[in-house]
């Protein structure tokens, strides 16, 4: 979005807000009030007290529901949120807005330096007019949801949040652009790398030192919370002569640099072509920007050989050299044992859980709660959050799987959604439930870095390590070779799914090569798959509604169906976070 | 004593029913997209921000 854009639609939601209250106004003026009585009496006449008393209290059945009515206009807003029931109701208010909002102030002042949040939101745009329209980014993505499923899903987005916090309170405590220039302990003592570059490889420091990834708050966790932030550094990329085609997902990464939005909290960088190569270009120019000592870490592009798995071994224990002779704190092995410990016990859970998604009915994660949380932490690596939130999930989960709940009653299609998903549509798959029954079981992102790592010797740590980032995220089964990509067969099967969602992000290089192959295969396997195409950060490509509408036709017109939730079929949400 | 207690419950019971009334009704949403977001954009659309194009580019020593 260009500045004057910007600028216009801030005065366009403005003048929007004013005609709204003078039609409002005139409304009342000019309403026929004995048409309107009449209407009331009409209503009082057929009003079913009983049927009234049951959606109070268990919320209304969803055929019922008409979520599609709520929103205001374009913006997605709601004009009221929505009446799930009693309990559910009264469970989102305490449990998940209320509660959020209080641990998300209690988060800020247990950061390195409190008063510091306000200076870092009065000084990026990505932390200023992003991060604190959070609560719509869980009402987006846990819309229509109930009981165990809205338990469990709202606190995938609790640790998210809470992580989020965390890493930006640390960037802020540390940013020399906050504190006058000056370099303190956090600035000494922090490691910034790139969001691909996997927070296990900094483990030994974990007790002396923090590790923030740099583009995974500025960057990739608006995209989700709230995509008008984006666009500004997509544009700021393209303003300097790149051409709009490569990846939006380097330009914005790039672009933030182009704008001096982009906290300077370490002395120095670990990089990496972020599994796709059309980003080294993004690494150039971070390490222009930045102009402080920097180590390139690439993720090999064909991992399986294994005198590449060498090479990645090597420039790991290059990195770990590198970072002790920039710090000068020297590489614990202890500690690096405690945290890749610590982290097994998250794949073991997830492994759990993959089995109760898989097999059962219960599974109480939605799909956009399994698809972000699993790349979270995945990426970030061993954190205390991520344990508090695994530990509510397994009640949640032992609940459902013991008492047998059937946590989406009205899954139509088991589907998996596989390649890269739309960041600024995340939520297209609680969409897709409530309106068509798709029920996303699992999905690509989650399949990645499905690693343990081994703590018994060095070396077998180091060649789980790097194993681990060679699985990283778009390698491993989008950009690491057709063998792994079409992984998607043994999973469909694995995973009980009918249906696939494919995602096709269109200035991706990688993944369009192999597009015809893909379509080849669905007709030959006879498998019903719906292709998504989006540009990953950049809703103007392909905009949400278009998104749907694809969804839509298809269910329609190849499958016959009918929407279950028919005010969700079309609606404008183009101007929504 | 208990009337102390009533009087905690009361103010309990106010700031519930406020509280319940921004959530149900989106006002936490409304204002930030109203108010709260315009006024960001207008602030750092105006923001002054050196121009880091400038930066040299120079062969950097190996580490």
């Amino acid at each position: 979005m260009s500045e004057r854009t910007i600028k216009e639609t801030a005065a366009e939601r403005a003048k929007a807000a004013k005609n709204a209250a003078k039609a409002a106004a005139s409304k009342l003026r000019h309403a026929d009030y004995k048409k309107a009585a009449e209407s009331v009496r009409e209503k009082a006449r057929t009003f079913d007290i009983k049927k009234a008393a049951r959606d109070f209290w268990y919320g209304k059945p969803h055929e019922e529901r008409r979520l599609g009515d709520l929103y205001i206009g374009n913006t997605g807003l709601y004009k009221h949120r929505e009446w799930r029931g009693f309990k559910d109701t009264m469970y989102y208010f305490h449990m998940i807005w209320l509660y959020n909002y209080v641990h998300m102030v209690t988060d800020i002042l247990s950061g390195d330096d409190p008063l510091s949040f306000f200076a870092g939101t009065m000084r990026y745009r990505w932390m200023g007019q992003t991060y604190l329209t959070v609560m719509h980014w869980f009402d987006r993505g846990l819309e229509g949801l109930r009981g165990p499923a809205l338990a469990a899903s709202a606190w995938h987005y609790r640790g998210m949040t809470n992580e989020t916090i965390r890493q930006f309170m640390r960037m802020f405590a540390a940013d020399k652009k906050l504190h006058g220039g000056k370099e303190n302990k956090y600035w000494k003592n922090t490691i910034a790398h790139d969001e691909t570059v996997s927070g296990n490889i900094f483990y030994p420091w974990r007790d002396v030192m923090d590790d923030v990834a740099l583009q995974m708050i500025p960057y990739f966790v608006t995209c989700h919370v709230n995509n008008h932030t984006v666009l500004n550094y997509i544009d700021a990329m393209q303003s300097i002569g790149l051409p709009a085609d490569p990846c939006p997902m380097c330009q914005a990464e790039a672009g933030i640099f182009v704008l001096d939005d982009y906290p300077d909290y370490s002395p120095v960088m670990v990089t990496s072509n972020e599994a796709c190569d059309g980003s080294v270009a993004t690494s150039v120019i971070q390490d222009w920007f930045l102009n402080r000592p920097l180590f390139a870490m690439p993720q090999p592009m064909r991992f399986d050989d294994p005198l590449v798995q060498k090479h990645c071994q090597e420039e790991i224990e290059e990195c770990w050299k590198f970072v002790e002779e920039q710090t000068g704190h020297p590489f614990n092995w202890e500690e690096y044992k405690k945290h890749a410990e610590s982290f097994n016990k998250l794949t073991d859970f997830e492994h759990e859980k993959w089995d109760v998604a898989a097999n059962t009915p219960y599974y109480p994660i939605n799909g956009v709660a399994q698809a972000l949380y699993r790349i979270y932490y995945s990426q970030d690596g061993d954190r205390p959050i991520w344990h508090f939130v695994d530990a509510h999930v397994r009640k949640i989960m032992n609940k459902t799987v013991k008492n047998k709940i059937v946590t989406f009653p009205k899954t139509r299609h088991r589907a998996i959604a596989w390649s890269c998903a739309p960041l600024y549509y995340s939520n297209w798959c609680t969409w897709a439930y409530n309106c068509w029954g798709i029920n996303t079981i699992i999905n690509m992102d989650s399949l990645m870095f499905d690693q343990y790592l081994r703590t018994d010797t060095y070396e077998h740590a180091l060649e789980d390590l790097a194993t681990f980032n060679e699985l990283a995220p778009m390698r491993s089964m989008a950009v690491g070779g057709h063998e792994h990509i079409f992984r998607l067969w043994e999973f469909m099967e694995k995973f009980n799914c009918d249906f696939v969602v494919m995602y096709d992000q269109l200035q991706c290089k990688g993944m369009q090569g192999i597009h015809g192959m893909f379509e080849d295969e669905f007709r030959k396997r006879n498998i019903h798959a719906v292709w998504v195409p989006h540009a990953l950060p950049d809703k103007r490509t392909v905009s949400r509604k278009e998104i749907r509408k694809i969804i839509s036709d298809y269910m329609y017109t190849v499958m016959h169906e009918e929407p279950l939730d028919p005010s969700l079929v079309d609606f404008d949400d183009s101007e929504s976070w | 004593m208990l009337k102390v207690l009533f009087k905690i419950i009361k103010v309990l019971a106010v700031v519930w029913v406020v509280l319940f009334t921004v959530f149900f009704f989106d006002l936490d949403g409304k204002f930030l997209y109203y108010v709260w977001e315009p006024m960001m954009i207008k602030r750092f659309d105006n923001m002054k921000r050196p121009d880091l194009t400038g930066t040299p580019y120079e062969r950097k020593e190996p580490v």
